[in-house]
């Protein structure tokens, strides 16, 4: 076992860390103060650490990316979520899906959308899966054909038809470009009925509807995606019609990222958290000794740090494993559990400063966060979906 | 004899409050604008109905004019009128706790005929104690079973030539302080030559008293609250209560029963939402994922309720401790540390069912959980209130 970084794991890192300090942190809790939720975004950021190649990380150096590793990336978006984990997947968001542009796209379909995505700072993407009837469907899809995606697609020449709506959608009313789920056999169950499509912003029949209001990772916007008519061509179909279920399982599904990738932005909450409390700890007194006195504050401590290298050891190891190609349920359940983990960390972080009968607007803006995860890492579905994996 | 049996007129004023909730509280406070972590106007239009069918008079004794409520009927009209709206429930609470206290044990003959008859008949006559200052530290923390030095306050009130009360001094995050029309206010002074701490009462609007609202963000108190600023205020000498501030600083077990009705709201609106919301082929409540987490969420609803209510009965029949039926434990503040976290937990599990809307702030779940954290962090925070317990069980502190 060797648990030493190389050097261009090692650099990105540093990168990453010195990017969140200089510019992701300073403005964390200002971007999070907001209150209109189409507001939250700060280009400038996006733009700052594009420059830097964390919006592009991912793709293939052949293709004018930076191709780093699972490590890499691992390390990178724990660092950027130490900063603020809604910015931390804001970047990341965009590797999750040129992931899947650089692996199952056609090369036509590369030169028409992953250049300009290169090309370009503010050119994020996003993936439109959830409907208002179907989330859960969606993710653990049942035989009922009725079941699940609902937004229709129908052939016409050259062209789909697209009508429709997605919800909750990351990005969704920012982004340039979506890989959308989009029903294209009404009678068949979810898993033989879907096709992916490639659909850019200004495609007509489409626009963006509300922006969700969240109550944690403000900067991460959130959106309605609204199809009337809305026409693709039919080049931009990825992989077989009705095939969507099928590519998105195995190495080159977006999910096997999306797993490691919550549970590394998780691991940069529970350093924010832990860094926070030991610093207040070692500052902030109570009957006129340091907090870190106290046993209570102690003992919190102590799980709070037990519970991060948990957490990082865990992350670091599928991370590894997915470079090896060595795919398991591992991923799916370090994503689980570390729901459970930054949830428990930024609480007792917050219980800390409660000791020493301080209101710390961080404090709680990673309690808020962090329930983030209770949807879309943690519920008994994305939990069921992962044991499946265990037991098949 | 210890039992639980609610009297008919207590099923029958449950019965009527639930009513009220459900039809003039819950509809305008589920308002998507009023869910958002923001300041929020205090609903007065529903303040003043509430007034008016008795609740903010609720704990004054009947022969003030109130219903002499106990803790127990306390408990449950804070509980089901948090189910609709945490602070109507915390505002009503806190000047009904405070009517009884002061109008029935801090005020002679002479007092009540001076200041309850405005009380009694102005709907918005709210009440508040002014005690906590900016520099009191009421935490035990590094302090535990240790010798403490009781604190004095930092207030004080001196004679004047005319033989009125002068008070200099000020108070922080005093709950109910921006609606209240009078204020129980602790200073230092010298009475009869006995210096110590004395209750004094204060109507707003004597010159040089200045409330300031608090942020909702600094508030770790459902309801309202401010600070108190007294410039050289002038009080008749008449003020002066009787009594120390022993009864103004005991729990308040109310506020456990109102962190018991968030957590029935987050229930009541998973319970209906699993009903209804279809996944997997089925309604989620048909599923044995949904179905361990409603189980819980009851589970820990029943237990805290229990609890508040016991450490009620306690407090309402002291003589079922002394009898032995209930154990002289520190049931108050037992119930206190139970509650925050079994309604914490179980609001974020409600929130769960709710998928992506459990996070959304113009949804209640979130509200919730919110909610319930404040309760989590109230006061001087959990933490604290294990340590208290412990200090009584050790025999280190009185029950």
């Amino acid at each position: 076992m060797d648990f030493s970084f190389n050097e261009e794991q090692r650099a990105w890192q540093m990168k990453a860390r010195k990017f969140a300090d200089e510019v992701l942190r300073p403005a964390s809790l200002e971007r999070d103060r907001i209150a209109d939720p189409a507001k939250t975004i700060d280009w400038e950021i996006i733009k700052k650490g594009s420059k830097l190649g964390f919006r592009t990380a991912v793709v293939p150096k052949e293709w004018g990316g930076h191709g780093i590793d699972f490590v890499t990336q691992a390390l990178v978006m724990a660092e950027l979520a130490r900063g603020d984990s809604a910015m931390s997947k804001a970047f990341s968001q965009c590797w999750k899906w040129s992931h899947l542009i650089s692996q199952v796209c056609t090369q036509d379909q590369k030169e028409r959308f992953l250049k300009p995505f290169l090309a370009d700072d503010t050119f994020v993407l996003g993936k439109g899966i959830t409907e208002p009837s179907g989330g859960s469907d969606n993710r653990l899809p049942p035989d009922d054909p009725k079941a699940g995606v609902k937004l229709r697609a129908e052939r016409q020449g050259d062209e789909w038809i697209l009508n429709g709506e997605k919800t909750f959608i990351a990005n969704g009313n920012v982004g340039k470009l979506f890989f959308l789920d989009a029903r294209t056999d009404p009678n068949a169950p979810l898993r033989n009925a879907v096709t992916l499509f490639l659909v850019p912003k200004d495609t007509p029949g489409f626009h963006v509807g509300k922006v969700f209001n969240k109550n944690g990772w403000r900067f991460y916007q959130n959106g309605e995606m609204i199809f009337e008519n809305a026409r693709v061509p039919h080049a931009n179909v990825i992989g077989e019609v009705n095939g969507a279920y099928a590519k998105s399982t195995g190495d080159s599904s977006g999910d096997l990222f999306g797993d490691l990738e919550l549970a590394a932005n998780a691991l940069g909450v529970c350093d924010a958290a832990c860094e926070q409390s030991i610093n207040l700890a070692r500052t902030a007194t109570q009957g006129g000794k340091l907090l870190k006195e106290q046993q209570i504050v102690q003992l919190k401590i102590n799980r709070m740090c037990a519970l991060t290298e948990a957490l990082r050891s865990f992350v670091l190891r599928v991370a590894y494993e997915h470079d090896q190609r060595a795919h398991s349920a591992n991923a799916g359940l370090v994503m689980n559990l570390s729901t459970d983990i930054i949830q428990e960390v930024a609480e007792l972080n917050a219980d800390i400063h409660d000791s020493a009968g301080i209101m710390d607007e961080n404090a709680d803006k990673l309690v808020r966060d962090a329930f983030i995860w209770s949807h879309l890492a943690g519920d008994a579905v994305q939990r069921m979906r992962v044991s499946r994996r265990v037991l098949k | 004899m210890y039992s639980l049996h609610l009297s008919a007129e207590q099923l029958e004023f449950r019965d009527m409050i639930r009513d009220f909730v459900s039809q003039e509280v819950k509809p305008a406070a589920i308002k998507s604008e009023r869910l958002e972590p923001f300041e929020q106007p205090l609903m007065t239009g529903q303040l003043d109905q509430a007034s008016q069918m008795g609740l903010r008079t609720m704990a004054l004794s009947e022969g003030n004019g109130g219903s002499g409520a106990d803790a127990l009927t306390s408990c449950i009209v804070a509980e089901e009128l948090a189910v609709g709206d945490v602070d109507i429930a915390a505002v009503l609470a806190e000047t009904s706790a405070l009517s009884h206290i002061l109008f029935d044990k801090l005020m002679s003959p002479e007092q009540r005929e001076r200041f309850l008859p405005a009380f009694t008949s102005d709907d918005r006559c709210h009440l508040a104690y002014a005690g906590r200052e900016p520099e009191t530290d009421t935490r035990i923390g590094i302090g535990y079973h240790q010798k403490r030095t009781a604190g004095g306050v930092a207030t004080k009130a001196k004679r004047a030539s005319n033989g009125d009360w002068v008070v200099n001094g000020v108070k922080s995050g005093v709950v109910n302080a921006p609606v209240a029309k009078l204020f129980i206010v602790s200073a230092e002074a010298d009475v009869d030559g006995k210096s110590g701490t004395y209750l004094f009462v204060v109507p707003v609007g004597v010159p040089s008293l200045i409330v300031r609202a608090l942020p909702q963000a600094k508030r770790t108190h459902h309801g309202t609250a401010g600070d108190v600023t007294f410039s050289d205020c002038h009080i008749p000498a008449g003020n002066l209560l009787k009594g120390g501030t022993a009864l103004l600083e005991a729990t308040r077990l109310h506020d456990m029963a109102i962190n018991l009705g968030i957590g029935r709201a987050a229930y009541e609106a998973a319970l209906e939402y699993a009903g209804i919301r279809v996944q997997g082929g089925k309604r989620i409540i048909e599923h044995q994922a949904t179905a361990i987490r409603l189980a819980d969420i009851a589970i820990s609803l029943d237990v805290t309720r229990n609890t508040v209510w016991r450490a009620a009965y306690a407090s309402d029949h002291p003589d079922a401790v002394s009898d032995r039926s209930l154990p002289d434990m520190p049931l108050a503040t037992m119930a206190r540390a139970y509650t925050a976290t079994a309604i914490y937990r179980a609001a974020k599990d409600a929130a769960e069912l709710f998928g992506a809307m459990g996070v959304m702030r113009d949804m209640p779940l979130q509200k919730y959980i919110h909610d319930a954290f404040i309760c989590l962090r109230s006061g001087d925070g959990n933490a604290d209130a294990k340590l208290r317990i412990a200090e009584t069980l050790a025999g280190y502190r009185p029950a």
